[in-house]
């Protein structure tokens, strides 16, 4: 297998099976994909189609049953979980449809963390300035719930490209937020992947975000319909 | 809605996911531990006490003065079914030829012993057990047949009878450890027909019981209520003042071990109660959106309570009982006499006291959650809701006061052990908020994962006061049974050295005194001491002839009115006496002056600045009561109820009495026979019995103790653990953000090191309090200081368990991919 140094993420015969109370349940079958450094996809299908599962297995969150993922040329299936995180940690932004933020910690604690783990002394001035990109500067001091869902969502991103990832993933990222909000952080997320050409792989129901990426990949019943292979 | 359907759903619902099944597991492991001391600590106790029946010969006395008990006091234990016997004791000298010997003669009918082995040597010196004597033989101590000259098998004369020396008394059921004479037991028809019993002799009659506890306690009723003038009941638990300590002692080892495995069980349970309160919260509000009425969710969270409870504390209850029956079959050989039944009330109590603590912990939190709007929970803004007074809050201080109170049996020793865990409450409290204001400080310069750890504390401020303080709580209670209670034992074992006084030797003359200490040094005797002894009668109290019936107890302050005081004098305080009032004289004084023993304060209603007139033969002395003291009567040294300044006192008529240590096998026979006057009482077997006992009620208690040490570990890994799993959520998280172990490590580490040591610190400072408190008061010991280095290594231990028990709910989340814990949610 050659090595193709444009291609940072890809998948391989990727499929994921679940034994639930009724049973086995395949949640993903046969994916396969290639995204190309400072690429923008958009992972798009019904709900219960299978993009959360998808996206957490191409971030290296979960293990896939059958197949392989390559990230940055590393295959993530030869790994252990603590191998795995070191990746992410170096790779990889995440946000999440419900933001996860830490209660325990204010906004800009949240988001010096990456940076923090990677044991860097500039931490808080990344941080306060990442949260000002997103229009945050007011709120660095306050605590998860005491901000809005759309402000939550934007120290989520904050904290997801704080660290400077070669992949962000997003699932969902506007989902819980209202139009103008959402597109807000749309443009947020766009604006980093042209400056800084980090590739961009969303999970979206929204359309206009969806078209806003260079491709888009449709899942049907866990099985990759549209876009490229 | 139908709220037990509803509840049995609920129920069957959330044990699978696990989160009910950690509170029954809590409650399940809480009621087997509680369960477990209890019945154990009670059938020890009852162990000890019925050895503490086997001194005072059965299981109650009636003893009057003077004059026999009517016979109704021997036919009533007859009608409910008691054994009994009747014992007469008094003074008399026993003579054989030319030899004599003053003696405390005790004659008993048939049924002696009632409880305890009878055991003497015949003439060959070998031991048997002997039956009470039959008319026409006595048995005597040892000194009675040395200073007689006569060896078992002979004869010797009571009040003018020939009687047979059936045996050498090694040891008797209902003797008094320190008399003043040596005994001799004969049979009480002898006695009679002898006229030694007649009007005016001044013998004390008993009659003793033995049956089963109910028979007894209706026997002990009955008695009360028919006491004649000047007789009083006697039960085992005052039966003889220096063993009467060791039991108490022992038995408060034994609450205090129970106490502490049910207050450790009680905090275990109370935070998985918190727990399930909490969590129960979104339901609740749930529930409330979806138009539950408030009545309906109360009914229903009762009775999914219930239905959790129930079982839990049954299957604690038969867990707790089976592990007891374990222990107990190891702990049999420490304990005298046979085995006791087992007790059923304990289990029954630690199954009400889990319930008890559940609902007291769980409900009050959730029904609180009547009067809030449900969005509000779901906007988890709680924190900023109006905080009122709510009296539910009470609940779990009064299952906590009340588990205390009942669980210990005395107020004393629950008031020290609430006291010192009320004290460690407060300084928890502060201390810990010192701490998070610190760390709000200075926390912004900590880094990365470790800071993240910390500020969990202060974010989650309540829950860490809770969880600080529920663990400085049970690591008090840790200490209090590791380290605090072995070394009170070992104190306790400490008060009777190897050297104690083994001898007491009475009628020394002033003008002999020189020619037996010379005697006693070629013994080898140490621990010398001689004190002067007058024999007077106390004439008058303030210039008042005193009258019995003036004083409470009538009839032992009728006993010291009618009958010989004996006074002593000294220049310095005695040993193991104590001054709790006033001045001890020393040697100069302008007027006589005396120093009482705390109870003859108490019995003549003393005052200092009293004064007490006392007749010697012709000399009389008005002496001034300067002092009381305290008098450790464990001490088996010679001591004294009154003291006179020595400058006063010298010249009265006196003897000396001394006490000393010979080594064990040391013969005294060529000193009893070259100073014929002496009398020698020899305690080394009363001393080798004291010890005896010392040794197995301790020894009974370390296992109390242990187990309860065992029990209590269990359950608070089982609470640690129950945090450390709270924590799942924000560990996924970090590893999501790509953390590695090492500073997930350092994050939980961090977290539970602060807690661990602040709580470890607090509790070893608590338990060293608690236990000076303890000494004190409950157990009499006041010398007792606690061991620091074992406190401190305890308090090292116990953070670094805290942290390994952190640790060990981190590693299994750690090694899981982290989306499966995401997807849960928080
Ligand atoms: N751990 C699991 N156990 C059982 N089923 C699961 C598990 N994880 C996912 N599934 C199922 O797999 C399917 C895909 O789930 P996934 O969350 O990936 O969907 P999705 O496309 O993200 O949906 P949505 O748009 O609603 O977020 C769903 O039917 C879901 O119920
Ligand atoms: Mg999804």
């Amino acid at each position: 297998m050659t090595i193709d140094s444009r291609i940072v993420l890809s998948a391989d015969k990727l499929s994921k099976a679940v034994d639930g109370p009724d049973g086995r349940l395949v949640i993903l079958e046969d994916v396969g994909l290639t995204v190309e450094r400072g690429a923008s996809v958009a992972i798009v299908g019904a709900s219960g189609s299978g993009k959360t599962t998808l996206l957490g297995l191409l971030a290296g969150l979960d293990r896939p049953s059958g197949g392989s993922v390559s990230l940055a040329g590393q295959r993530l299936d030869t790994l252990d979980e603590e191998a795995r995180a070191r990746l992410r940690r170096r790779l990889v932004g995440f946000v999440f449809q419900s933001f996860h933020l830490l209660p325990a910690l204010n906004a800009e604690e949240n988001v010096m963390l990456p940076l923090e783990l990677e044991g860097r002394d500039d931490a808080r001035e990344r941080a306060a300035a990442v949260l000002a990109d997103v229009g945050l500067h007011k709120r660095l001091h306050h605590y998860p719930h005491q901000l809005s869902g759309g402000e939550q969502q934007r120290v989520a991103l904050a904290r997801a490209f704080v660290h400077e990832p070669e992949v962000l993933f997003a699932d969902e990222p506007t989902g819980n937020l209202d139009q103008r909000t959402g597109a807000a952080i749309t443009d947020l997320l766009f604006a980093l992947n042209r400056e800084r050409s980090t590739t961009l792989v969303l999970v979206t129901h929204d359309l206009t975000l969806a078209a806003r990426c260079a491709r888009t990949i449709r899942l049907r019943d866990g099985r990759v319909v549209e876009g490229d292979a | 809605m139908k709220p037990l359907v509803f509840a049995a759903r609920s129920l069957r619902r959330e044990f699978r996911h696990g989160e009910l099944a950690t509170l029954a597991a809590a409650l399940v492991l809480a009621v087997a531990a509680l369960a477990a001391v209890g019945t154990l600590a009670n059938r020890v106790e009852r162990a000890i006490l019925a050895s503490a029946s086997e001194l005072l010969g059965g299981d109650l006395g009636v003893s009057a003065r003077r004059s026999a008990l009517p016979d109704a006091f021997t036919t009533q234990a007859a009608d409910i079914g008691l054994r009994s016997s009747r014992i007469v004791e008094f003074s008399s000298v026993v003579f054989a030829g030319e030899a004599s010997q003053f003696s405390e003669v005790r004659a008993v009918d048939a049924s002696f012993p009632l409880r305890g082995r009878f055991a003497a040597l015949d003439a060959q010196g070998r031991e048997f057990t002997a039956q009470a004597p039959p008319p026409g033989q006595v048995f005597a101590d040892r000194a009675v047949l040395v200073a007689l000259g006569r060896k078992v098998g002979e004869a010797l004369q009571i009040g003018g009878r020939d009687l047979a020396i059936a045996g050498e008394i090694v040891s008797a059921p209902g003797g008094a450890v320190f008399q003043f004479a040596p005994t001799v037991l004969m049979n009480l028809d002898d006695a009679q027909a002898s006229g030694l019993l007649g009007i005016g002799s001044r013998a004390s009659h008993r009659v003793l019981v033995a049956g089963s506890e109910a028979q007894v306690n209706r026997y002990a009723e009955w008695a009360r209520a028919n006491l004649p003038p000047a007789a009083r009941v006697s039960t085992v638990e005052d039966a003889q003042q220096n063993l009467r300590t060791s039991f108490e002692r022992g038995e408060s080892f034994l609450r205090l071990a129970a106490l502490l495995a049910a207050l450790l069980s009680g905090i275990a349970v109370a935070l998985a109660a918190q727990r399930f309160a909490r969590r129960k919260t979104e339901d609740v509000a749930l529930l409330r959106c979806l138009g539950a009425s408030r009545r309906e969710i109360v009914l229903a969270l009762v009775l999914e309570l219930a239905l959790l409870a129930v079982p839990a504390c049954l299957v604690g209850m038969a867990l707790g009982l089976g592990m007891q029956e374990a222990a107990f079959a190891f702990a049999r050989d420490m304990l005298p006499g046979e085995a006791p039944s087992m007790p059923w009330g304990p289990a029954a109590s630690a199954f009400a006291i889990g319930l008890a603590v559940l609902f007291g912990f769980a409900l009050p939190p959730l029904l609180r959650l009547r009067d809030v709007e449900p969005m509000r929970v779901f906007r988890q803004d709680m924190e900023g809701r109006t905080r009122r007074f709510d009296v539910l809050y009470l609940l779990p201080f009064v299952v906590g006061a009340v588990l205390i109170l009942v669980e210990s049996g005395s107020a004393r020793l629950a008031g020290v052990l609430g006291g010192g865990l009320i004290g460690v409450a407060l300084a928890t409290l502060l201390v810990t908020l010192l701490l998070l204001r610190v760390l709000r400080a200075g926390g912004k310069t900590l880094r990365g994962a470790l800071r993240f750890g910390l500020a969990n504390l202060v974010r989650r401020r309540a829950l860490t006061l809770v969880q600080v303080g529920a663990l400085a709580l049970s690591l008090t209670a840790l200490d209090l049974l590791a380290v605090i209670g072995p070394s009170l034992l070992d104190r306790w074992r400490a008060d009777l050295p190897d050297d104690t006084p083994n001898y007491f030797v009475l009628n020394v003359q002033p003008e002999q005194r020189d020619d037996f200490e010379k005697r006693l040094t070629d013994l080898h005797a140490t621990r010398v001491s001689m004190l002067p002894l007058a024999a007077g009668k106390l004439v008058a109290i303030n210039g008042q002839t005193p009258r019995a019936s003036d004083y409470a107890d009538e009839q032992r302050a009728g006993n010291w009115i009618e009958g010989e005081v004996r006074v002593s004098w000294s220049e310095a305080l005695p040993e193991s006496n104590r001054v709790i009032l006033g001045q001890w004289h020393g040697a100069e004084n302008a007027t006589p002056q005396l120093s009482v023993d705390k109870s003859w304060a108490e019995m003549f209603a003393l005052k200092l600045g009293d004064t007490m007139t006392l007749r010697f033969g012709d000399a009389e002395i008005t002496a001034t009561v300067a002092s009381v003291r305290e008098i450790d009567w464990d001490s088996f040294r010679v001591n004294f109820f009154m003291m006179l300044d020595p400058q006063h006192a010298k010249e009265l008529p006196h003897s000396l009495i001394a006490s000393f240590h010979v080594p064990a096998g040391t013969s005294l026979s060529a000193l009893s026979r070259e100073m014929t006057n002496l009398s020698l009482i020899d305690i080394q077997s009363i001393l080798d019995r004291v010890r005896d006992i010392i040794e197995r009620v301790s020894s009974a208690a370390t296992w109390v103790l242990g187990f309860s040490l065992a029990a209590g570990l269990l359950v608070l890994l089982a609470a640690l653990a129950a945090t450390a799993d709270e924590r799942r959520f924000e560990i996924a998280l970090l590893r999501t953000l790509g953390a590695n172990r090492r500073q997930l490590t350092t994050a939980v580490l961090g977290e539970f090191a602060a807690l661990g040591l602040l709580a470890g610190l607090v509790a070893a400072l608590g338990a060293a309090g608690t236990g000076i408190a303890l000494a004190r008061t409950v157990f009499r010991l006041p010398d007792y200081l606690p061991p620091v280095g074992p406190l401190a290594v305890v308090a090292i231990l116990s953070a670094i368990v805290v942290m390994l028990a952190g640790l060990a709910g981190t590693r299994r989340i750690a090694r899981t991919p982290p989306m499966l814990v995401l997807r849960r949610g928080t």
